[in-house]
This record gives C-alpha cells, sequence and structure tokens, in this order.
C-alpha cells in the first residue's frame, strides 16, 4: 500500500508516534546529521542528499555500551538496565538498512545471540528514506543494493517535493500509516520514475566479479603497501561504516561497570597480543584487514560482501583513501602470486 | 598543470636524477576532487598525478617518522610543514643531511567545512585562481573568496614562509599578524569559567575517539598513546564526558611547546570537532613565558624537554 505523507506533517506524526515508541531522526549537528531522540529538537533532518555522518547501526550497537553494573552494597552484579519502549528509527537509508540486515547476521547468528543487539532490535521499526539523487560517493548498486531497496526496512519514503510516499512493506508498519491518504494512481506513477531514474544515476564503481578471489590471491603481495604508506590508521572510516562491528570489552573500575565500546581493526592496539607480539604490526595488515573482511571473509562467511557502498569512508577518510578506486586497483593489480 | 606544479615537478625529477633521494613525499590528484592525498614518489618517472593546490590538507611532516634515519626523503614543505620537520629534528627523528626540502610560501589551506557550510556535501569539482576559489555543487558553480573559506588555523598563520627550506618556489609572503591568534584565543578566554567549559564539553562530548587528530598531527608519534596505555589505564576509553574530557586536554597539553599551529588535527576530525584553540593558547603561553615557538629552528629544545643545571626552579615533571 502506498500512502501519502506531507511533510508539514512529519513532526506532528513522529510525536504522535512518540507515545508508543522512542522515535530517531536524523537532526542536524555543526554541518553533519546524526540519529538523534526525535524529542531532543522535535525537527527532522531529511533535505540533506548525504547519509547521516555517524552511522545509525549506533542505535542498535552504541559505541559505548553498558553490559553490567557492580553493586558493591549487595556485592554482586546488576543488569544494565532496560528499555520501556520499542524504537522506531525514521528516515534510514536503504543502504544502512541492508547493514542492518548484515549486523543481524553477526548479532543474531545461529551460534550466538547478542541480547544486547537483540533487545533493541527485535521490536524496532524501521522507516526508511529512499534517495532519489544518490550522491557521487555512493555505490549501493555495485554491492546488490540500491537507492529504494527494501532489504531490512518496514516501509520507504521517496521525497516528492512537498510530501513523501511511503510504501509500507510490512505489517508492523501498516497500522502507523493507515490513517493517512493513500496515494493516487499519478502520484505512484511518478515515484516509479523517481525510484528508477535514481538507480539509473549509479555505475558500478568497480569491478566485483571474481574481486574476492583475486584478493585471496594477492593477500602477501606488496599491493598492500601503496595503501598502507598514506593511510593515517585512525578509526574513522571504520567507526562510521555502517557494518563494522567490532568491539572491546572494559571495565571501568570507578564507576563499576563493565561496558563495550566500538574498536577497529585500524587500531594498532586492536591485535597487540599481551605477549608484546602483534600479528598486525603495521598500516599494512591493518589496511588489508579491513578491506579482505568486507569482500572476502564476509563471503566466506555468508556469502555476502560486508559493505553497503554507502560512502562515509569515501567521504570522510582525512587522507582521501577511496574504498572503490582500491578496489579497482586491486583487481586490476598483476602480482607475481597473480601471474604464477 | 599550474606552474607552480611544474616547476615542482621539474626539480623533483632533477633530484631523482641526481641520486639525491629515495623518496619524495608530495601530494597527488585523487579520486575525490575535494581530497588530494599524500603521495610517495620513488622515481622521477611517475610525476604525471603530482597536485598542489590549497586543498592539500595535511600536514605532510606526519610521515618523516615513519622512515629510518637513512632514508633520503624528499619533501614539500609550507609553513607550518617545514616548523613541524624542525620540531621533529630536534625530538632526533630524522637527520637534516638526509632531507631535501623545497618550500613553497603558503596561500593557505581551504578548510572543506567551510565550502560544505555554504553549499552541501555533494561537491564535485573545485578550481582556484589566484583569490577565488570556484566549486561545483549540484551542477551548479559557486565562487568564492578564498579567505572566506580559508581554514581557521591558516587565516592566523604567522609564518607562511617555509623555514628551513633548501630551495624555495615562489616569491616570500609577508609574515602573518600575531593579533589575529590573540583575537581567537581572547574569544575563548573573555568567557566565564561556566561558559568556557560549557564551550569546551560542547566539543570534547562530540568526539568518537577515532584518533583522527592524533594520527594527522606530525608531533604524535608515540609508538603507545597514553589513551592507549592499559596497565595502568589512564583514562577511560567510553565515549563517556570523562574520557572525551581527559583525551582531550591531555591531547593538548603534550603539544605545548611542540605545535606548529598546522590544524591538521582539526581537518581531520570527523566530527568537526573545533581543537585548536587549545593548542593556539598553550602556544601563547610558551612564546610569553618562555619566548619559545616551536620549530623555528631545528636545535632549541622545547621547553618542557628542556633539562638546564642552573634552571631556577630545579624541579623536574
Ligand atoms: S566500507 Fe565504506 S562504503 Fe562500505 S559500508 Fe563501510 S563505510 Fe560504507
Ligand atoms: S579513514 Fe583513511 S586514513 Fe583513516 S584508517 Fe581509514 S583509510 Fe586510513
Ligand atoms: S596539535 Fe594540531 S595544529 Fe598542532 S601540530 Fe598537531 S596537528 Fe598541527
Ligand atoms: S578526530 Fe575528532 S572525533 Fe576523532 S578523536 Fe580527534 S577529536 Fe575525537
Amino acid at each position: 500500500m502506498m500512502y501519502i505523507l506531507e511533510k508539514k506533517k512529519v513532526e506532528q506524526v513522529l510525536s504522535a508516534w512518540n507515545k508508543a515508541f522512542d522515535v530517531y531522526a536524523p537532526q542536524k549537528v555543526e554541518n553533519y546529521t546524526q540519529f538523534l531522540p526525535f524529542e531532543k529538537t522535535k525537527t527532522v533532518a531529511l533535505n540533506h542528499a548525504h547519509n547521516t555522518r555517524y552511522p545509525p547501526k549506533a542505535l542498535f550497537f552504541p559505541q559505548s555500551e553498558i553490559m553490567l553494573k557492580y553493586n558493591s552494597r549487595l556485592g554482586r552484579f546488576e543488569e544494565s538496565g532496560s528499555k520501556t519502549k520499542p524504537m522506531l528509527i525514521f528516515g534510514v537509508r536503504p543502504c544502512d538498512a541492508m547493514a542492518f540486515s548484515l549486523m543481524d547476521t553477526v548479532f543474531l547468528s545461529e551460534d550466538y545471540v547478542d541480547p544486547y543487539w537483540k533487545a533493541k532490535r527485535e521490536d524496532s521499526i524501521v522507516i526508511g528514506f529512499g534517495c532519489s539523487t544518490p550522491p557521487q560517493t555512493c555505490f549501493c548498486t555495485t554491492v546488490g543494493g540500491a537507492p529504494f531497496s527494501h532489504t531490512g526496512l518496514d516501509a520507504i519514503l521517496t521525497d516528492l517535493d512537498k510530501a513523501f510516499s511511503v510504501q509500507v512493506l510490512t505489517n508492523k508498519a501498516e497500522n502507523l500509516f493507515k490513517n493517512l491518504p493513500p496515494a493516487t494512481e499519478d502520484q505512484i506513477n511518478e515515484v516509479k520514475k523517481i525510484q528508477r531514474k535514481a538507480t539509473e544515476s549509479m555505475a558500478p564503481a568497480f569491478q566485483t566479479s571474481g574481486l574476492k578471489q583475486k584478493l585471496d590471491l594477492i593477500f602477501e603481495s606488496p599491493y598492500w603497501e601503496t595503501i598502507a604508506e598514506s593511510c593515517l590508521g585512525c578509526g574513522i572510516c571504520t567507526y562510521l561504516c555502517p557494518t563494522c562491528f567490532c568491539f572491546d570489552i572494559v571495565d571501568e573500575i570507578q564507576r563499576k561497570e563493565r561496558i563495550r565500546n566500538w574498536d577497529t581493526c585500524m587500531f594498532r592496539i586492536y591485535s597487540q597480543e599481551a605477549s608484546g607480539h602483534n600479528p598486525r604490526p603495521s598500516n599494512k595488515e591493518r589496511t588489508r584487514q579491513r578491506l579482505m573482511h568486507k569482500y572476502s571473509y564476509w563471503l566466506d562467511h555468508i556469502g555476502e560482501i560486508g559493505c553497503t557502498g554507502c560512502g562515509r569512508c569515501v567521504c570522510y577518510c582525512p587522507v582521501g583513501l577511496d574504498i572503490r578506486a582500491m578496489l579497482q586497483t586491486a583487481s586490476e593489480y598483476e602480482s607475481e602470486v597473480a601471474r604464477a | 598543470m599550474t606552474e607552480l606544479i611544474s616547476k615542482l615537478r621539474t626539480e623533483i625529477e632533477k633530484l631523482f636524477s641526481e641520486d639525491r633521494i629515495d623518496v619524495f613525499i608530495a601530494f597527488k590528484g585523487a579520486d575525490s576532487p575535494l581530497r588530494p592525498q599524500p603521495a610517495f614518489y620513488r622515481a622521477g618517472n611517475d610525476l604525471e598525478n603530482l597536485e598542489y593546490n590549497s586543498l592539500c590538507q595535511n600536514n605532510l611532516g606526519n610521515y618523516l617518522t615513519r622512515y629510518p634515519n637513512e632514508t633520503r626523503i624528499g619533501m614539500v614543505v609550507r609553513g607550518c610543514e617545514s616548523r613541524t620537520v624542525n620540531a621533529l629534528l630536534v625530538e632526533k627523528q630524522h637527520l637534516r643531511e638526509n632531507l631535501t626540502l623545497i618550500g613553497i610560501p603558503c596561500q593557505g589551506i581551504v578548510d572543506i567545512r567551510k565550502l560544505i557550510k555554504r553549499t552541501g556535501e555533494e561537491i564535485t569539482a573545485y578550481s582556484e585562481h589566484q583569490n577565488k576559489v570556484t566549486i561545483k555543487y549540484q551542477e551548479k558553480k559557486h565562487t568564492f573568496a578564498k579567505q572566506d573559506v580559508l581554514h581557521d588555523s591558516c587565516l592566523r598563520c604567522l609564518h607562511p614562509n617555509p623555514v628551513n627550506a633548501d630551495f624555495l618556489i615562489g616569491e616570500p609572503l609577508p609574515e602573518g599578524d600575531p593579533s589575529l591568534v590573540r583575537e581567537k584565543v581572547e574569544t575563548f578566554e573573555a568567557l566565564s569559567k561556566d561558559k568556557r567549559y560549557e564551550w569546551f564539553s560542547q566539543e570534547a562530548e562530540r568526539c568518537i575517539r577515532c584518533y583522527a587528530c592524533r594520527e594527522a598531527c606530525p608531533m604524535c608519534y608515540c609508538t603507545e598513546c597514553f589513551v592507549d596505555h592499559n596497565q595502568p589505564r589512564w583514562t577511560e576509553s567510553s565515549i563517556t564526558s570523562a574520557g572525551t574530557h581527559a583525551w582531550h586536554i591531555i591531547r593538548a597539553f603534550h603539544q605545548a611547546g611542540r605545535c606548529t599551529s598546522c590544524g591538521a588535527c582539526e581537518r581531520a576530525c570527523p566530527v568537526d570537532i573545533k581543537m585548536t584553540y587549545l593548542t593556539d593558547k598553550l602556544n601563547e603561553d610558551i612564546l610569553e613565558i618562555y619566548s619559545f615557538e616551536a620549530g623555528m629552528d631545528g636545535e632549541t629544545q622545547p621547553p618542557f624537554a628542556a633539562f638546564n643545571m642552573d634552571d631556577k626552579k630545579r624541579f623536574v615533571v
């Protein structure tokens, strides 16, 4: 079913939902947008062509999350508190929604269910916002997504200038929108046109066929040194990435809390062992790990690429390293091994 | 290719043909028009993509500490970069005789954030001519006065001319005006204690602990940074206010008398956090109290690193 949500009504609608849900929406911070509780400013920033800078994965997998607390009076561990309402996330780009689904395969796998992710994720509602004018740094179509992909979404909005069309994709979402006016035949056609045009505007960014095999083949090649040479080894490309899920658990003793913080393979201490040995001693091994994880190891694990083409790492790398160019060069790289 | 780039290219070719360097560190045009990349040339024959414009936002001095002393490094240095090189030489991070520095009097680095603020993120082309920059945003061209989009650190730059270059490309520029630095520091200082704390907290608490500021800073080359130390732990590693405050304060303090005000830290930050107001204030104090400016020569120890038997106050930190 397709409904019409007038832009001037958005804030009113979100306010109404806020009674039953914890509503999150993109809001402006400095020069960028970030998902924050709608309550905070009661505004929504959906007028940016670019994605939110800080990834919405943080809503289900906060950068610093208290796992348990120690009650020294009673001498026992306690749970870190629980949420009261389900989460409703409004305005998620399709690449980020696809990333939620990818992260589900990590945190809700057959072997292991992460209670922290599950508690927030299982009854959440994700309302998507399709991309009518995909920025040049995006490449979702290259990695199996699309600017109006439905994966991981309960409904998806299309920008019709003064209003959004809402395509409802699950029963959960139907209840939220059923009181809105339905879209007319003309509007439905318009939406189709916008979606087709957006998808067609995105040319393949690099060659994906055979890429995994090639990456596996050049594992030991000097190619990685050429990337590592300028890479700073910072946390930007992985912390902003919607699919990076590594964390580090620490006991903040003064707070009597056990906390898990995001961690990244780009940091030296990530792979530093207690003995002092570091199996990834330099930027070369770390950069390789980041790319190989997304474009080889994810494929080994679940048969899908672990990158959704959101373009964050492309936009914000302080030395302008572009994952698309790195992969394209890798796929063309003629190494001794490759030729042998 | 601008005249400057072709001159630079000729010089680099010459350094390689005379076998005076093993690597030349400069910038290359890259995938994003907004971000020229640090480039590492190893022979004089691959310089087609050599780039130099006001978007070259990194401090190349950052890469110096990655090479052993024997490596003969050639490098293009602007004012702050040349002072960085000096500051690193003082700290024995390379040998001056193994460095060949091609200096460029610097007209300032454009702050991408200021461009984005005026248009939006989707900037697809960039060009500059004299004191104007032109960008393409959503298929439309926009021209700005360079002065309006320069990075704050460059607006207040005191020494745009390289101080230790082996030779210069371009004419030396007039020195900067110290009252501009004062102005910036004053804006912060003039606030009440509570307001200052509020300002600081607002900036620091957005921090995502990605440490790009540290990694982009040439003077942050410790193998193990205090935040990474875990026995004992000096700070919380979470994004709590305690953790982020400690990170921002201690990072700045470790720069006192060492920071060359290049602003590379601020330009690298993915969440637009201001941080040079802290290091600028510390630099000002160091100048006032010890008459020292980091990197002006390659020999004088920064006050906090120097030990003197005749020190009036025999207190060792
Ligand atoms: S690797 Fe880069 S483009 Fe891919 S999902 Fe992560 S941040 Fe986005
Ligand atoms: S953001 Fe860029 S510099 Fe930082 S670790 Fe990633 S590739 Fe390296
Ligand atoms: S602290 Fe910032 S301004 Fe100072 S030298 Fe380091 S990167 Fe440059
Ligand atoms: S670059 Fe910015 S976000 Fe990253 S650690 Fe530094 S101040 Fe924090």
